[in-house]
């Protein structure tokens, strides 16, 4: 036993030196992980902040402006500077060269007005240009706004009571907390995290087993006295390491990146500090000790590092796609999630963003799902190992 | 002292009308020679047994295919024979393969280093799976590649070597924890005459006294190695073995003087399976 403590320390220094030297890799993959999580941050807070100006210009474009000062009366007086629309402004809104909704008056809009006939007043937008369909609901309430007005004065010059018209009062009181609705826009980024483990696993796991056998230095391995156990235990520790570095260089990626953030709102609603940090390594550990095990055991059934790629796309494949569950299963989150890899850390990762606290059932889970699945990984890996050297 | 009698193994072929079910193919594939109804199998191995004692080089010559590697593996725990026994130093191959493969340095068939690593520590690696001391590893690698002369190339990363060299690294990798028997898979292949004179001397070395008195097999598919070098020769066909003996020994056997007839005479004609086989 202590001797072959000995020897998976050997291959785990061994193994952890080779990948460490396998520089143009690990570069890419730190690159890839490490800057991949600050730029989606950066691009949602760009998108938030465009958002949020136009938000703050309040300009109503209207075609037809001249046929409707009390309209434009209205609208000056909600304090929103009306003007007058482009006159291609469908061609243009529909190759998203102009994001705003327009408000298309007929002709005889006054005339019809005062006559009681209600005219039809059209807001133009294009669902497929996504900035004009943002700000087309508000355009939207705006002009129920109008008619509301409308409404209120001809009951009061008929001596009505305009509480007729509302015989309910709507109040609206979000439970959301600040964090809970910064997950609408951030609830992405876990997903990348747990990508940038998976990635820092994937070479290292490929290159102790298929790049191994491909190199043809398995066989000479197996005629050591070790056991086998011992060697696959110490390639597994330097793959999982690796992948374990990539993970906590990811997770504290984000507190830096948070300093570029654009957006005033978003900043102060994506609440990442060095705890939630902290946490997310926490998740991703028992995930990346995991993830190795398996990879390695698809892994070491192939010949060459090109078949052990391709086999191992399908890992990969199912690692980004079953956090996706959370999205598709409309109950949000069901207890059976906890006990699926990969969907478990999800949503553990999107509760620390939340806020919310993680309770010992919902860590233990997760935690005995991973380490069962290293030890079927590890067990499997070197079962395999004498067949695989031989063939 | 090595001692292998009556070993024989062999593989289900891996064919692409095999039954898609793994199990009954490898059954059938068990059943043997008789058998011929859809399974097919190869015996690489039938019927090999030989003896290398201790301070000799025993030269285990065969053409390609004739079981050799498949032999060495075997000697190497590497694969479990389907029958016969091996010994070395007097432990059983099967039944104690750690213990064996510490007495026992083996340059293999695939001889593959680490690219990333260089020479020493490709070496020193084996050292320390060998249970070896680092400084111990290292001070003998120093001492082996002297021995070989590839002192130059112990700290460059072995991604640029040439053939000889990466096999030279390999030879050291597997003689550092100074084993008492050695087994050799075609080790000149892809070696200059430089290179293969080298390591013929640290061979002959090696079996003296001075050099450790090893046990040495090594297996070739070329003459005039075993000529020059071998104290007695297992000749080994069709996966048995068809004559051994020293040089002098095989010719007066076949009455030749030529020992390139000898071979063919022995490996080809003499063969009594050759006829028969039925893979």
């Amino acid at each position: 036993m202590r001797r072959g403590l000995a020897t998976v320390m050997t291959v785990f220094r061994k193994e952890l030196r080779d990948a460490l030297r396998d520089r143009r890799t690990l570069v890419t993959v730190v690159v890839a992980s490490v800057f991949m999580g600050p730029l989606v941050l950066l691009a949602i807070s760009g998108l938030v902040a465009s958002l949020e100006t136009r938000a703050e210009q309040r300009e109503v474009y209207v075609s037809g402006l001249a046929h409707a000062p009390t309209l434009r009366n209205f609208l000056e007086r909600q304090t929103y500077t009306v003007k007058e629309a482009p006159v291609d402004f469908e061609a243009r809104l529909r190759t998203s060269k102009f994001s705003d909704p327009v408000v298309v008056v007929p002709d005889d809009f006054e005339a019809a007005l005062l006559r009681g006939e209600s005219p039809v007043v059209e807001i133009v937008s294009d669902s497929a240009n996504q900035r004009s369909e943002s700000s087309s609901g508000r355009i939207e309430r705006l002009l129920a706004g109008f008619g509301r007005e409308r409404a209120v004065l001809s009951l009061a010059l008929h001596g009505v009571s305009p509480r007729l018209l509302e015989p309910i009062e709507v109040d609206v009181r979000d439970l959301a907390s600040t964090q809970t609705r910064a997950t609408r826009v951030t609830g992405i980024l876990p997903f990348f995290v747990m990508m940038a483990v998976l990635y820092g696993a994937l070479n290292a796991a490929l290159d102790t087993t298929a790049g191994e056998r491909e190199r043809g230095s398995l066989e000479p391995l197996l005629m050591n006295p070790a056991e086998r156990w011992a060697l696959v235990v110490g390639k597994w520790g330097a793959v999982a390491c690796i992948s374990m570095l990539i993970a906590v260089l990811s997770c504290f990626s984000f507190l830096p990146g948070q300093w570029v953030l654009r957006s005033d709102t978003l900043a102060a609603m994506f609440q990442y500090g060095p705890r939630e940090a902290v946490l997310f390594v926490a998740v991703l550990l028992p995930l990346a000790a995991a993830l190795s095990a398996v990879l390695m055991a698809v892994a070491i059934r192939c010949k060459s590092f090109k078949e052990a790629q391709a086999s191992s796309s399908i890992v990969v494949l199912a690692a980004s796609l079953l956090p996706l569950m959370s999205v598709f299963d409309l109950g949000g989150e069901s207890p059976w999630h906890l006990w699926v890899p990969a969907l478990a850390q999800n949503a553990l990762m999107a509760r620390v963003l939340k806020g919310e606290g993680l309770g010992p059932v919902e860590v233990l889970i997760p935690l005995g799902v991973c380490a069962a699945l290293t030890a079927i990984g590890v067990w499997y890996v070197a079962r395999q190992l004498h067949h695989a050297a031989v063939r | 002292m090595i001692e292998v009698r009556a070993l024989a193994k062999s593989f289900a072929m891996p064919s692409p009308m095999r039954a898609p079910w793994p199990l009954a193919s490898r059954k059938r594939a068990a059943l043997g020679d008789g058998d011929d109804r859809g399974a097919r199998c190869i015996h690489a191995v039938r019927d090999v047994s030989f003896t290398a004692p201790a301070g000799q080089i025993t030269g285990l010559l065969g053409p390609n295919g004739a079981g050799k590697t498949t032999t060495l593996r075997m000697l190497a725990a590497l694969i479990t024979p389907d029958a016969g026994s091996m010994t070395v130093d007097g432990i059983d191959v099967v039944a104690r393969p750690r213990e064996v493969l510490a007495t026992m340095g083996v340059l293999s068939d695939s001889r593959g280093l680490y690219p990333r690593l260089t020479a020493r520590e490709n070496i020193v690696y084996y050292g320390a799976l060998q249970g070896m001391e680092p400084d111990a590893a290292d001070a003998r690698a120093q001492d082996l590649a002297r021995m070989f002369e590839m002192t130059e190339l112990l700290d460059r990363r072995s991604a640029g070597f040439s053939q000889g060299e990466r096999m030279k690294t390999a030879l050291v990798r597997a003689l550092v924890h100074d084993p008492a028997n050695i087994i050799l898979d075609e080790p000149t292949n892809g070696l200059d005459v430089l290179a293969t004179r080298a390591l013929r001397e640290s061979l002959r070395w090696l079996r003296t006294p001075a050099g450790g008195s090893k046990c040495i097999v090594f297996s070739t598919h070329i003459m005039q190695e075993v000529e020059r070098l071998c104290d007695s020769v297992v000749v080994v066909a069709h996966g048995r073995t068809v004559a051994s003996g020293t040089v002098p020994e095989l010719l007066e056997r076949t009455g030749e003087t030529d020992f390139e007839e000898a071979f063919v005479k022995l490996a080809f004609v003499a063969d009594p399976s050759s006829a028969m086989g039925s893979e």
